[in-house]
């Protein structure tokens, strides 16, 4: 062995972070805060080598990049991790969030400095582990690790009601992903426990069509019954209707750069469980249920909008609009046409960039203003006339808003346009109603926008100073992001077409 | 036939060992307890005699497999296994007597000895291959443990907690007995070995009498366990004993039931048979039972040692449901469980025991805060709950992976369902503690002299396996995996 491989060096360089942080005395905050923030450089340059290696036009794993060493031999455990045109984007976006998360906690966070930024590291360890492992035990150990320092991060450094809403998260996600866990053993012994029970490749393909199993006496189809298993264990988290209800609470009580993480990286977690695992390996139950999903993911933008729409509190607005805009990467994932699928694997993305923006945005605000409501609960406005004190946050303001909106020449057009193509012919009746959700969409942005920076100055408002050069530095590769990546998506397209495709050319032959 | 005897005593020596360390120092209490001096070289003798008994028990693991004493006893790698878990408990709970305020001073030599006295018990049942040995192996253990759990002589839970236990106890060991000569009266024989072949050849009537005969047996050793429905003596007992004989109690007993109950089970019903299918289908609900009872009780405890004792009902019943697969792969996860299992609790009650002295009662209030003033045992206390939980990439999540796994491989899908439903309600209740501590400020900043270097030293320690084991547990994967249980 010629030491670490890359995708290991990316994996462990936050856990690096994490010690080093550890190490650091208590008093010496700053310090700590340098060395999380050259930690996060760090990992972001390696995440660009990362992608100057990657081939494009490699459909599979990348050969050069994956690593298999033996864990537990004798269950056939390996620490395999790889990299795809899936997860490549999703790596890019996590190194990129994380680093600008550090910067935004830099003022931000005020009591017990050292453990969050240690969490916050091994958080974006984690996160990595999720994208890149392609063993499926090493993969659930990562999503349930996960959970740990999100509890943390909600519980001890968030809002008012923090506990409630860490708790709800922690027990939501937890239910979840152990269902996955029975669904991750079966498959290892419906293959045999063999040498790749456990290799989330080697499951691909469908091989489960016509087992069947035992359930209080009534035959059940295998892959259908696990299917529903990993599904909800995905939806929770992306998340999709029904399960939606810790979202709300977990993104309004928890800080800023942790509803970043949040709403930037981990919602984007239950998709890619779709893309990498539910849907690969039952294709043959994905097909049967595709039609469900999209309804569900109509629900979610249609449902989301609304509740968007009835918010008085900012955070819980946006938090209500990413369930709206996961839900179109959910009709793009029912859609299973390329266009579809493209369109929901950059709507991942850019999701990610812009509503990173947004709650960024509002962290900025919040930090003035010690409160988010754009109607008081006593009926007054909140904020107002906010346009005409704070010119440059209003800028960046609107450009986030838009990408978010889906404003053509913003990114969030793109993709969304992407799905509503893919889906147009299987689902006509579909894409015209979440077309409405996108009107919906537009018209609580821009109801909160003017609310929020038109009309009557507030006397408060006038105290407020305009952003700081910190916070304009890190928002300034979010503005560029969802700029460039509306008019030049091709890019992040080129990376995923090759993955992508063979995914809907698997789901095509059954 | 003498000399059978004499020369079975080879493997023996363990029990022997453990014999004369309590007729030595019961010896030494009578005669030196006056001073307080003499009692720590009674601690010292009583470690260094665990320490040579474990040894022993090591040196035997790898000899091969036989039954003793005509048939009556057997040793083989799993009944020393947990032999060897049994010990380390006693271990445990001898460290945390000695610095529990909870034992009166005065009764601290009498705890270690009585310990032992149980020990030899547990080890008994785990060896028993008879009925006979079977019932005094159960009776060794209990009768001691009615005397442990009223330790606390003047306090009033106490001497509840050890009458609770004394009447029932007494009650399902009845019930066994009768349970015991039904079989005898069927079969003919107490002889486990003979035992099994007989029911072999036993007809439909037989059969059907054979039915609740089982069902009244597994009443004692399903006592021992806590498992439902024979568990309602065991919160208050575990409430009110003092908490080292608590932890003693949470490890060595219900262990030695565990290690009882594989045998029974796999002797009599490994081979297919109508009383097989019985004991499967009550052993499924009873584990489901156990899981489920002991999770949901535990959510409405103020008292953290009663939220403790339900949700050791609810690992016995994880425990339980490795049996219903009837083959290796459940035995080797039970063992497997058992050692985590063994760290998990001490740590706990360690941490528990240490809070409650300081404060007088161990309500789950009296955690709040504990991360800003003793961050690292906030810490362990953490580590423990979530291994607890179930949450990778510690022990705990890998014993009951293995649980699931053994389960699966047979598909027992229900029961699997059942078991993950009941890891996210008990989610609930283990971060109850964790929010506590890591959440909500202190209450006070006075110090909790329990938390000395040594005692943080030692609970980092134990608590140590616990994620080293989560991470490379394939080497005690193996010794699980040795612990072969020997059927003559």
């Amino acid at each position: 062995m010629h030491g670490l491989d890359l995708l290991s060096w990316i994996l462990w360089m936050p856990i690096i972070g994490v010690i080093g942080v550890l190490l650091i005395p208590k008093e010496q905050t700053t310090s700590m805060k340098w060395w999380a923030l050259i930690n996060t450089v760090i990992t972001f340059v390696l995440t660009i080598v990362l992608y100057s290696k990657f081939d494009q036009s490699v459909a599979g794993m990348q050969p050069g990049l994956s690593v298999n060493i033996p864990w537990i031999p004798q269950f056939h455990i390996n620490y395999a991790l790889g990299v795809d045109g899936i997860s490549l984007p999703m790596i890019l976006l996590t190194s990129l969030l994380f680093m600008l998360c550090i910067l935004s906690s830099w003022t931000q966070i005020k009591k017990s400095i050292k453990a969050y930024f240690a969490l916050l590291l091994l958080l974006q360890s984690t996160v990595f582990g999720v994208f890149m492992a392609m063993d499926f035990f090493l993969f659930y150990v990562y999503w349930e690790v996960m959970l740990l320092p999100m509890f943390f991060l909600i519980g001890v450094w968030g809002g008012e009601n923090r506990e409630y809403a860490a708790v709800k998260f922690f027990l939501y996600t937890f239910f979840g992903s152990l269902l996955m866990l029975v669904g991750i053993v079966a498959l290892y012994f419906a293959t045999g426990q063999s040498e790749t029970s456990f290799s989330i490749l080697a499951l691909q393909g469908g091989h489960f069509t016509d087992l069947t199993l035992k359930l209080f006496g009534a035959s059940v189809s295998f892959s259908k019954l696990f299917f529903i298993f990993m599904f909800i264990g995905f939806a929770i988290k992306v998340p999709v209707f029904p399960f939606h209800t810790w979202l709300p609470h977990a993104h309004v009580q928890a800080p800023t750069a942790i509803s970043v993480i949040l709403a930037g990286v981990l919602l984007k977690m239950g998709t890619y469980g779709f893309l990498r695992i539910a849907f690969p390996i039952f294709p043959d139950s994905a097909k049967y249920f595709a039609e469900a999903i999209a309804w569900l993911g109509l629900i979610n933008v249609i449902y989301g909008a609304l509740c968007a729409m009835a918010q008085t509190d900012v955070k819980k607005l946006i938090a209500y609009s990413s369930v709206s805009h996961m839900g179109f990467v959910m009709l793009g994932l029912a859609s299973m046409t390329v266009q579809g699928m493209n369109g929901a694997v950059l709507q991942m993305f850019n999701h990610g960039t812009s509503t990173a923006m947004m709650f960024f945005m509002i962290g900025i605000i919040y930090e003035r203003s010690h409160h988010r409501y754009i109607v008081r609960p006593d009926g007054s406005r909140g904020f107002g006339g906010l346009y005409t004190q704070l010119p440059v946050y209003s800028i960046i303001f609107i450009i986030g808003m838009f990408a978010s909106m889906g404003l053509p020449g913003m990114s969030g057009f793109i993709s969304e346009a992407l799905i509503f193509l893919g889906m147009y012919e299987k689902y006509t009746t579909i894409t015209v109603l979440a077309l409405f959700g996108l009107l919906i969409g537009a018209a609580y942005l821009l109801w909160m926008f003017k609310r929020m920076f038109f009309g009557e100055v507030n006397p408060e408002v006038k105290e407020y100073t305009d952003m700081t050069k910190l916070e304009v530095g890190y928002m300034i590769p979010l503005c560029i992001a969802v700029i460039v990546f509306g008019i030049f998506p091709s890019p992040i397209l080129n990376m995923m077409k090759a993955s992508v495709g063979q995914l809907v050319s698997l789901l095509a032959t059954f | 036939m003498y000399l059978n005897y004499l020369a079975s005593i080879s493997r023996y020596i363990p029990e022997l060992l453990l014999v004369m360390l309590m007729v030595g120092l019961i010896l030494i209490e009578t005669t030196y307890a006056n001073d307080d001096k003499n009692k720590r070289y009674i601690f010292i003798t009583a470690i260094s005699g665990l320490v040579v008994t474990f040894i022993s028990l090591l040196l035997n693991l790898d000899g091969k497999s036989e039954t003793i004493f005509n048939n009556s006893m057997v040793i083989d790698s799993f009944s020393t296994t947990m032999k060897m878990i049994m010990v380390l408990g006693t271990l445990g709970a001898y460290y945390l007597s000695t610095i529990s305020k909870e034992i009166y001073e005065s009764l601290k030599t009498e705890f270690i000895i009585m310990a032992i006295g149980i020990l030899i018990g547990g080890m008994i049942l785990a060896s028993a291959n008879n009925m006979l040995m079977m019932y005094i192996g159960i009776e060794t253990l209990s009768i001691i443990s009615y005397v442990m759990a009223a330790l606390k002589k003047n306090d009033e839970r106490s001497s509840e907690a050890g009458l609770k236990y004394a009447l029932y106890g007494g009650i399902s060991s009845g019930i066994m007995l009768f349970g015991m000569s039904h079989i005898f009266g069927v079969i003919g024989t107490i002889q486990f070995t003979g035992m099994a072949a007989n029911i072999a050849k036993l007809d439909h009537t037989q059969i059907l009498i054979m039915m609740p005969s089982f069902v009244l047996f597994f009443a004692g050793i399903g006592y021992k366990i806590a498992a439902v429905p024979f568990h309602m003596w065991s919160p208050d007992v575990y409430e009110g004993s003092p908490t080292p004989v608590t932890t003693f109690f949470a490890i060595v007993p219900k262990l030695a039931g565990i290690s009882a109950l594989v045998r029974v089970t796999m002797i009599f019903f490994s081979t297919a048979s109508p009383l097989s299918v019985m004991w499967v289908g009550l052993m499924m609900v009873i584990a489901a039972l156990t899981m489920t009872v002991g999770n949901v009780s535990a959510i409405g405890q103020k008292s953290v040692k009663r939220m403790l004792a339900y949700s050791s009902i609810s690992h016995a019943g994880i425990m339980i449901a490795g049996l219903v697969v009837l083959n290796k792969i459940g035995i080797q996860a039970i063992v497997f469980y058992s050692m985590i299992y063994l760290f998990m609790t001490l740590v706990a009650f360690y941490i528990t025991n240490i809070v409650q002295d300081k404060y007088g009662n161990d309500h789950f209030e009296r955690f709040q805060g504990l991360a800003y003033r003793y961050p690292y045992m906030a810490i362990m206390m953490s580590i423990v709950m979530f291994s607890l939980t179930g949450l990778p990439p510690l022990a705990g999540f890998v014993a009951k992976w293995n649980i699931i796994n053994s389960l699966l491989s047979s598909k027992f899908y229900t029961l699997a369902i059942v078991l993950v439903l009941n890891s996210v309600v008990s989610a609930y209740y283990y971060l109850k503690i964790v929010r506590l501590m890591t959440l909500k400020q202190p209450e006070s900043t006075e110090e909790i002299e329990g938390f000395g270097f040594l005692n943080q030293f030692i609970i980092v320690a134990m608590t140590a396996p616990v994620i080293i084991l989560g991470i490379f547990w394939d080497s005690v994967m193996n010794i699980a995996y040795n612990a072969k249980l020997f059927i003559p």
